[in-house]
């Protein structure tokens, strides 16, 4: 019992989340009438106060950066897991602003749209918290129960019910994939531990497997990141993205985007780090370790590559964004595929990065869709000149998301390629270099299109408090490029917490 | 402000001057021209102070030093400080910067963003000079290239947006490579324990020592059959070669002069590049010593294509303007081969041809502008006895041509004959031959340059143009320093050299020349 009450301390959190979505739930029903704003508001708050809990608990953990014991003999409580939980916060916080700033969303800001979001960072916390197979499953699948919900939300809209339907399809067949590879795990080591499944200390680790049938080993590792690999949207599973991003709601999209992508990360870096990196084992079976850094790099090589090449042709602008997260998650893997500590830091910093660049470019879609009623880029066509602010902002997160300083992307970009160079991977790494360049030119598509070419002044209004919230973005994503320091140190300390071997002073 | 601070100073002050501009309402353009010109001013006025009083020219060494932590996570540091070479090329950055404000008074668009943006980039283009730490070096290296993909793409002729679009491609494209190549010398000075591993002093140290070679990095010092330097070197010099530009690499730079309105092709003619070439001697072939050494003779060879194809290219030009981009092609040629024939001359002749080809280049484009203010077209045919009607114009064209072909008793002739006779007086094999190819373009160079003389000026004149007013106070103005530059380094060169030869000896030494 005493355990019990003990573990309630440590998921203060998220009990604290799942409260919020009751009384979401609860307090809809009461009100009547159509406006819900309060709900929206009231999520706001519980962020803040989530937050602020979770700031707590990040403090609370020592130089180790995690809790000695399993809670429960389920939930993991480290940096690691803290760090993605608060990037959710902020980014649902961020989303829940993004429909109550802008009034053609806000009608369909009913209840159930918070109640969603809610859940689906319920899902996200638990997911990104364990080392527990079958704990990880239920938090995917509520993750993904919600966003499917969240997808199709606007009812009466084709390419919103669409997307739902495709999302469902595509996430169905993948968990049970990943689920298949999952089961196979088991029989192979048996234990759904990742710890456990890693050091072999149930029986026997699957590096050891791995030298005596290391057919099975392997079609296992691949189902399960295949469904990894849906979630964060990496060639050959992004199929659904371009679809689903630019049929669901834009505020649903910048949730899937950047929260539930980042989530995705954060399970395939806990993945990988405990089957993969566990010490003793590079030395062991070299071949093990290798070949799933290879596999990954070359997953990274073709992700980015075909991300931008079809960004190249997109015209609305929905899309393009959606062709350029591909890209991104390409870039992210580059840290993955370096298999080191410092890999994994990079690919942790970039996600914060990409955190700040990319809301704030999904923001200024939302906007333009109020203000240009058309999601085109051409019809964007010199709507710079009109609305200043948010257009330089713009102009940012693009010059940011292309990698170019002073902004955070660089920054993140700079690490990631400092990783990948460090752990031989120089040619990965000439190819991102030159994959930037080729982003540039759709990226610059819009800037063009805002600056370059003349109004013709059919546009309405823009909404000044998401105008504002975009700029905040903006001037954030020079800042924290500028004085990236605590957040390197932040995703530094993150990282190690996993377990991995600790990054040598830098030097 | 004091010795130390004083290049920040330098570097920032336009920055301000952009901050305040923006607060200043759209309309008020009186007020905006005001604060560019004294956000341009005061920077020249300091750069000028530093050249004739601060700076000490008998020193090789690094001076007016400004080195702070910055980003401890990679051990990047603000880091800056000038030398002979850089210090005159920052002079005369700030100077174009300074005599673009006057010279942008006819243009009308947007008048509040361009001083912006026109500010922004001074910023970068000084940042790149002053910066010793690579990182740094890297920011500004990048700043410039988004207000120049403005400045073209928005004030620019019918076909901006490809030009713009165009310049800021191939300047990525060069740079991501640098950055790469930047990354893994930033590692390979972690692996031998550099206590700055970003400071560019530090690393032209490490490797005249020899430490430099990759060692220390997993794949070892070599990759894919060639040396850890070799790949070093290539990115590098790709980086930069785009910049200068280079043959194959100079194909962005006609459509952007092009299109580019006339103060911000004197800028890009005047000012960016010679980033290209600065930053090879600074930051590229001290790196990589032993490489350059092995390629020179192939880096000889490029300038010498550079030269005479930019220069049969500017003469087969019907457009007045893309004939002096070409013609810049072939100036820049000189400054590689100089470079390449590692002999205190031809260094020092390609760094003094730098600074030349900056004021002759900003002093032909200038004409340009005059003359396509007039007639809304730049046609070499299409024109011809102007002489008759605008006579100041005339004597100054007149000035300017021979200037940029190298007229002796003008500065580009001196510049020119010292590359030519460090090259002729290398000890490697081969570049003699070099020289008397060169001799081509040079011929080449005298004869676009007259013959457009004879079509524009000379001949019957143009109905059209007989009510053509001539050159005005402010264009003459605009032109004035730089011609009497081209007049006064071609008599008195040592103004230039005496500064630059401390770093320049020391340059040459340490690449084993």
């Amino acid at each position: 019992m005493n355990d019990y009450i003990e573990a309630l301390g440590y998921l203060a959190p998220e009990l604290a989340l799942t409260a919020l979505a009751m009384v979401i739930l609860v307090w809809d029903l009461l009100k009547k009438g159509r406006d819900s704003s309060h709900l929206g508001y009231a999520t706001v708050a519980g962020m803040a106060v989530i937050a602020w809990m979770l700031l707590g608990q990040w403090d609370s953990l020592g130089d180790s950066g995690r809790h000695p014991e399993t809670i429960l003999g389920m939930v993991v409580i480290d940096r690691f897991g803290t760090f993605f939980k608060l990037f959710t916060v902020g980014s649902l916080a961020v989303v829940a602003l993004y429909v109550l700033f802008d009034k053609r969303e806000r009608k369909h800001g009913i209840g159930e749209y918070y109640f969603l979001l809610v859940g689906a960072a319920i899902g996200i916390f638990f997911m990104v918290s364990t080392n527990n197979l079958l704990l990880l499953m239920l938090g995917l699948e509520l993750l993904s129960l919600a966003s499917y919900s969240l997808a199709g939300f606007h009812k009466g809209d084709k390419r919103s019910a669409e997307a739902a339907l495709k999302y469902i399809v595509f996430g169905g067949l993948s968990a049970g994939v990943m689920l298949y590879g999952i089961s196979l795990l088991y029989g192979l080591t048996g234990t759904i531990d990742l710890n456990a499944m890693g050091t072999g200390s149930e029986g026997v680790g699957l590096a050891a497997q791995f030298a005596t049938s290391p057919v099975p080993v392997a079609v296992a590792v691949v189902l399960v990141l295949a469904g990894f690999a849906y979630k964060v949207s990496v060639v050959p599973f992004h199929f659904w993205t371009p679809d689903v991003y630019q049929g669901a709601p834009t505020p649903v999209t910048t949730f899937l985007a950047v929260a539930s992508k980042a989530a995705g990360f954060a399970v395939l870096l806990r993945f990988i780090g405990a089957l993969f990196m566990v010490e003793g084992v590079q030395e062991t079976v070299m071949a093990y370790s290798e070949r799933i850094g290879l596999l990954l790099a070359i997953l990274a090589a073709v992700t980015m590559t075909l991300g931008n090449l079809s960004a190249l042709r997109q015209t609305n602008l929905k899309r393009m964004l959606a062709y350029s997260s591909i890209a991104h998650a390409g870039y992210v893997m580059i840290g993955l595929a370096a298999m080191t500590t410092q890999g994994f830091s990079a690919a942790v910093f970039y996600l914060a990065a990409y955190y700040f660049m990319n809301l704030g470019a999904f923001g200024f879609l939302l906007y333009f869709e109020g203000a240009a009623g058309s999601e085109d880029v051409a019809s964007l066509k010199g709507l710079g000149w009109r609305y200043p602010v948010v257009s330089i902002a713009m102009v940012v997160f693009l010059i940011s998301l292309t990698g170019l300083p002073p902004t955070v992307g660089f920054y993140g970009k700079l690490v990631l390629f400092y990783a990948g160079v460090d752990a031989g991977l120089a040619w990965l790494v000439v190819v991102a270099g030159l994959n930037s360049a080729l982003s540039l030119f759709y990226y610059f598509r819009i800037v063009k299109s805002l600056f370059l070419a003349q109004a013709d002044d059919k546009s309405g209004d823009g909404e000044p408090g998401l105008g504002g919230l975009i700029a905040v973005l903006s001037v954030a994503t020079i800042v924290v490029g500028l004085f990236s320091g605590p957040l390197q140190r932040w995703s530094d300390s993150g990282t190690e917490s996993l377990g991995l071997p600790p990054l040598e002073e830098s030097k | 402000m004091n010795d130390h601070t004083i290049l920040s100073w330098i570097t920032f002050i336009p920055l301000i001057g952009m901050g305040a501009i923006l607060f200043v309402p759209r309309n008020n353009s009186g007020v905006i021209k005001l604060i560019a010109g004294i956000a341009t001013a005061i920077p020249f006025l300091l750069a000028t102070q530093v050249y004739f009083g601060l700076f000490d020219k008998k020193s090789a060494e690094l001076q007016l030093v400004q080195q702070l932590d910055w980003i401890k996570a990679v051990d990047a540091q603000y880091f800056v400080g000038v030398d002979g070479l850089s210090l005159a090329l920052i002079w005369l950055a700030t100077l174009l910067m300074l005599v673009a404000v006057p010279a942008s008074f006819g243009i009308q668009k947007a008048q509040k963003s361009y001083y912006a943006l026109l500010l922004l980039l001074e910023v970068g283009i000084v940042g790149v000079f002053v910066s010793l730490d690579y990182f740094l070096f890297y920011v500004f290296w990048e700043v410039m290239l988004l207000p120049m993909y403005f400045l073209i793409g928005i004030w620019g002729g019918p076909r901006r947006e490809y030009a713009a679009i165009k310049f800021f491609l191939y300047t990525l494209t060069g740079s991501v490579l640098m950055l790469v190549a930047i990354i893994a010398l930033r590692l390979d000075m972690g692996a031998i324990g550099a206590e700055n591993p970003f400071s560019i002093p530090e690393m032209t140290l490490q490797a005249g020592a020899g430490m430099l070679t990759g060692t220390g990095l997993p794949f070892g010092g070599h990759l894919l059959g060639m040396q850890f330097t070799t790949w070093i070197f290539w990115f590098l010099f790709v980086g930069f070669a785009i910049k200068i530009p280079v043959f194959p690499f100079h194909t962005w730079l006609p459509d952007a002069h092009v299109q580019a309105p006339t103060p911000i092709s004197v800028i890009l003619a005047g000012i960016l590049l010679k980033l290209g070439g600065y930053g090879l001697m600074r930051a590229c072939f001290p790196i990589v010593p032993s490489a350059f050494n092995e390629f020179a003779y192939a880096l000889g060879i490029l300038g010498v294509i550079s030269i005479v194809y930019g220069a049969f290219v500017a003469l087969g030009q019907t457009d007045f303007k893309r004939m002096v981009a070409y013609s810049s092609v072939s100036h820049m040629g000189f400054v590689l081969l100089g470079m390449a024939a590692l002999q205190n001359w031809g260094m020092s002749g390609a760094a003094l041809q730098m600074f030349n080809h900056g004021t002759s280049s900003a002093v032909l484009f200038l004409i340009v502008g005059v003359i396509y203010d007039r007639a809304h077209h730049r046609d070499l045919n299409g024109f011809g006895g102007l002489a008759q009607v605008m006579r100041k114009y005339w004597a100054l064209t007149t000035l300017g041509f021979f200037a940029a072909l190298g007229l002796p008793g003008l500065a580009g002739f001196v510049s020119e004959a010292m590359t030519l006779m460090g090259a002729y007086n290398s000890e490697r094999e081969g570049f003699k031959t070099l020289v008397i190819i060169s001799v081509i373009g040079i011929v080449i160079t005298a004869a676009f340059l007259l013959w457009t003389m004879q079509r524009v000026f000379l001949g019957n004149l143009n109905e059209k143009y007989k009510d053509f007013d001539d050159i005005n106070f402010r264009e003459i103005m605009c032109q004035a320093p730089f011609l009497f530059l081209c007049v006064f380094l071609g008599v008195a060169p040592w103004y230039l050299l005496d500064w630059m030869q401390p770093s320049i000896d020391k340059l040459v030494t340490t690449l084993g020349g």
